[in-house]
């Protein structure tokens, strides 16, 4: 089956074809963003969107909690927070205890909270809940996501966005689109090693590899076109990041979790003006199906202190108008705990935004303990009206095009 | 990357088995197309060796592994005796690299890896050295056997039990989360059951656990009660659940289509037509998995371009290939810690989902990382692992004729390594390479030896570098 090579693509062209590939060459990229509409309208210049996803489905109920209702303690009665503990925002809901920052922040009107947040028919599958999420569509196939379809739509050269993971980490389907979004654990990781003897070996070493991506379309398959185009990608981020300041000091101390030190690397790559428009993290471990209380409390002490910390810096640099954090989780979880302490997979749960910009405050009521479905809290507000707001009102971008048609929420300062 | 879906493949074409002709030879690209599925890719002598023998013998050869695997099994299992004591996961996954590069058997060890992220289960939760490499070796003795068994013992698995919460799961309190996977990630796929079905099964599992680290059934927290599943009353129990999973013929093509994806491309999606031979053949010989597997690496569509380079090299197979074909001997732990941050580590899936493979694991951090892998497997530079691999000994030992030009040994590495399939951009590339290498000014100290050394380290690792080399 293998003749030579002009045989080869021949087949591969009309066997298969590349019509898949051919849509995310570097040429589009360039001409979706010389033809990007909107550059005058509002929020289409310098602001930022950081998305913190808790992966797992975090335990809303615990998380933002209705302390008053006799049901709340009813349904929770391991897991249930003493209401002396709880951190009270006004006389009926409060914030899990550790949450300390978050409230702080709240009282200072950063934080808007948005209540009850879901979609229709809930899919308690982990992945297919999060594809929905990412995707902004409630069928498959979940073939790009919310954010990565925007990127094409930003002004010129803003268009990028960078998930800061884990080596290896894949980048989250939200932004995949036809503009490739790297994965960045830190600055001093992104660096070819080169083995000459002299520098000029090295040099030149460095150069030849560099331009492996460069080697011509037509004669590739496409998966080869694809890593073709990962590696020139990687290789003019490299020389970016090279060239960036390395001695960023933060103006806050940053707690020592992992997810402060991603919030930290974004906040190094948002004051050095990289560009980006989009930065993507995630913390793991909200599947608390047994003995949840120890780990759900340590890891919203982790999120509480990195998000403060964050935006602590990002203010003490004048930032902290531009840019807006977004929380969400694939779902919530049961009302009812189940028997090993934990709770299992739930439906509608709270969305935090936080930020110099936004309104502040508690958006829409808590949803109701004693009207349930099948055990579940039942949302009021579809995430994807939360997602046209930050793309209209803050990114710029045509909610329509992206998400469909959804009515724009108060959750955003008038400008 | 997005996937795209083959409309025009004929099944009967496609799966029967492929047969050298003048028009489809039997060339040193199939052979290593072969191995790089089946095996770690081919070193040079196995390339030789299965040019030679012709597919038939050579896929014979690569299902049964070489002889001597018994004795091989005992010996491992000894070295991993002291695992449960030191409690060391770094040493489990150093033993199990271990394993996987040198067994006589290597497809066994690809089938293992491909059922650990299949059933996903980390140590990240279960932590117990001694409860993983069980059930590793669990997965092992059933991989290129029946599915239906594997299922069953894995549900009984005191790692899978903790991993999915089965020991917490009782008649009063039931807990979901095996019930779950089960379903969706282990035998029938989204959309096969309903929530109720998942409810009313978790109850079947409960009382299950763990006493004196073994299953253990605790009668006083089992329900026996009537549940109904799949439309279907009865007291069952987790087994008889399992069974009706099994009974499921959607359970044959949800595992074939993922056999698929594993042996055949990243990103060519079956059609139903094309994987229903498949499913149904797989379902009638009750899930034997050798079975499917043979028929796919036999098979036209195999061979074909299609299926040709359409995969994406995992971390693990990435770092294995480069080892087996340069025919190094590196330390395991230190070589596991290198591969960790490309993204696969094992005994630690990120989720109950697994590894989801293909393009996902390839991007700007992973890729230049793989460089810089290969620079500390090939070169003399990287202080992280002392055990290298050694390019020009290698060569000296395979390569008859002049071994004191350049030109010839890039040509060798290059057929080696990717059997000389490059466009002419990059054979420029090299070839300039080569030009400065040779120019270039050495220290006085170096002979014409030491230089010899360098140049083709150099260009092994400059080859290795390519995106072809991703390439599974």
């Amino acid at each position: 089956m293998f003749l030579h090579r002009r045989s080869f693509l021949k087949s591969t062209f009309a066997g298969t074809g590349l019509v898949a590939y051919g849509l995310s060459s570097p040429q589009f990229l360039t001409r979706a963003a010389a033809a990007t509409p909107l550059l005058d309208a509002k929020g289409s210049r310098d602001t930022i969107l950081v998305v913190v996803q808790l992966t797992g489905g975090n335990d809303g109920l615990n998380t933002v909690i209705p302390f008053n209702d006799p049901l709340y303690a009813a349904s929770r009665p391991t897991l249930k927070q003493k209401p002396s503990d709880i951190k009270k925002l006004n006389k009926d809901i409060g914030l899990h205890p550790v949450l300390q920052g978050l409230a702080e922040l709240f009282n200072e009107q950063a934080l808007t909270i948005v209540q009850g947040v879901g979609y229709p028919n809930p899919n308690q599958s982990h992945f297919t809940s999060m594809d929905i999420w990412h995707s902004a569509r409630l069928d498959g196939p979940y073939s790009d996501g919310w954010l990565g379809r925007s990127l094409g739509h930003f002004k010129q050269g803003s268009g990028s966005g960078y998930h800061l993971g884990n080596q290896g980490e894949a980048s989250p389907l939200a932004l995949t689109g036809s503009i490739k979004c790297p994965t960045i654990t830190s600055l001093a990781d992104m660096e070819l090693r080169a083995s000459g003897h002299t520098n000029l070996d090295r040099k030149h070493q460095r150069e030849i590899i560099e331009k492996s991506g460069q080697a011509s379309v037509t004669e590739s398959s496409s998966l080869l076109d694809y890593v073709q185009r990962t590696s020139a990608g990687t290789f003019s981020t490299v020389k970016k990041l090279r060239e960036i300041a390395k001695n960023y000091d933060s103006k806050v101390p940053y707690p020592a979790n992992r997810l402060a030190e991603r919030l930290k690397l974004a906040a190094q790559l948002i004051d050095v003006e990289i560009g980006a428009r989009i930065f993507y993290v995630e913390q793991d471990g909200y599947d608390t199906h047994a003995d949840q209380a120890g780990n759900h409390s340590r890891l919203l002490t982790e999120l509480s202190s990195a998000l403060t910390a964050f935006y602590r810096d990002l203010k003490a640099r004048g930032h902290a108008k531009r840019v807006v954090i977004l929380t969400f989780s694939e779902f919530g979880r049961r009302v009812k705990e189940n028997g090993s302490q934990g709770t299992d997979h739930g439906a509608a749960a709270p969305v935090f935004l936080l930020g110099e910009s936004v309104n502040g405050g508690l958006v829409g009521a808590h949803p109701r303990l004693d009207k349930l479905d099948d055990g579940n809290l039942i949302h009021h507000t579809d995430f994807r009206s939360i997602y046209s707001t930050i793309l209209d009102q803050w990114l710029g971008v045509p909610s329509n095009k992206i998400v469909g048609q959804f009515q724009n929420l108060q959750l955003l300062k008038k400008t | 990357m997005k996937l795209h879906y083959h409309k025009d493949i004929d099944p009967q074409w496609a799966w029967a088995e492929y047969k050298p002709t003048a028009q489809t030879p039997w060339t040193m690209k199939q052979v290593a197309h072969l191995y790089r599925r089946a095996g770690w890719g081919a070193n040079w002598t196995e390339l030789q060796a299965a040019l030679k023998n012709g597919p038939t013998q050579t896929i014979d050869l690569l299902m049964t592994g070489k002889p001597g695997l018994k004795a091989f099994q005992t010996r491992v299992a000894k070295l991993a005796a002291p695992l449960e004591e030191t409690a060391d996961e770094h040493r489990l996954r150093a033993w199990w690299l271990y394993v996987m590069m040198n067994s006589p058997h290597p497809l066994l060890e690809r089938m293992t890896l491909f059922w650990h992220n299949h059933f996903a289960t980390s140590n990240a939760k279960v932590q117990h050295v001694g409860r993983m490499y069980r059930q590793n070796q669990l997965i092992r003795t059933h991989a290129l056997k029946r599915f239906g068994p594997m299922l069953h013992a894995i549900s009984e698995d005191p790692a899978m039990m903790v991993w999915l919460d089965t020991v917490s799961n009782r008649k009063k309190t039931p807990n979901e989360n095996y019930a779950r996977e089960l379903m969706e990630l282990f035998s029938l796929g989204i959309d096969q059951y309903t929530e109720q079905d998942i409810r009313e099964a978790a109850r079947a599992f409960a009382g299950w656990g763990i006493k004196n680290d073994a299953f253990h059934v605790y009668q006083e927290d089992i329900d026996s009660d009537s549940k109904k599943v799949f439309g279907k009353a009865g007291s069952f129990d987790g087994h008889q659940i399992v069974d009706m999973c099994l009974d499921k013929k959607t359970c044959a093509s949800f595992l074939s289509r993922k056999l698929f994806k594993h042996f055949m491309s990243d990103t060519l999606v079956p059609d139903d037509a094309l994987i229903q031979p498949l499913a149904e053949r797989f379902y009638k010989s009750q899930y034997d998995i050798a079975d499917l597997v043979g028929v796919m690496l036999r098979s036209n569509l195999f061979f074909s371009p299609d299926c040709y380079r359409a995969k994406i090299k995992s971390p693990v197979e990435f770092g294995l290939s480069v080892v087996h074909m340069l025919e190094g001997r590196v330390d395991t732990i230190q070589f596991a810690e290198m591969l960790d941050p490309l993204g696969q580590r094992l005994f630690a899936p990120p989720s109950v989902k697994g590894w989801d493979g293909g393009a996902q694991w390839l991007n700007s951090s992973t890729l230049l990382l793989r460089h810089n892998l290969c620079l500390a497997l090939s070169s003399t530079e990287d202080q992280r692992i002392l055990n290298r691999c050694d390019p020009s000994r290698l060569v000296k030992k395979h390569k008859t004729g002049a071994q004191s030009e350049l030109a010839p040994v890039v040509t060798m590495l290059s057929e080696l390594l990717l059997q000389n399939d490059l466009p002419a951009t990059t054979r420029e590339r090299l070839q300039l390479r080569m030009k400065q290498l040779r120019e270039q000014k050495y220290a006085r100290y170096w002979n014409a030896e030491l230089i010899m050394e360098y140049q083709i380290r150099s260009m092994c690792h400059l080859i290795m570098t390519l995106p072809e080399f991703q390439l599974l």
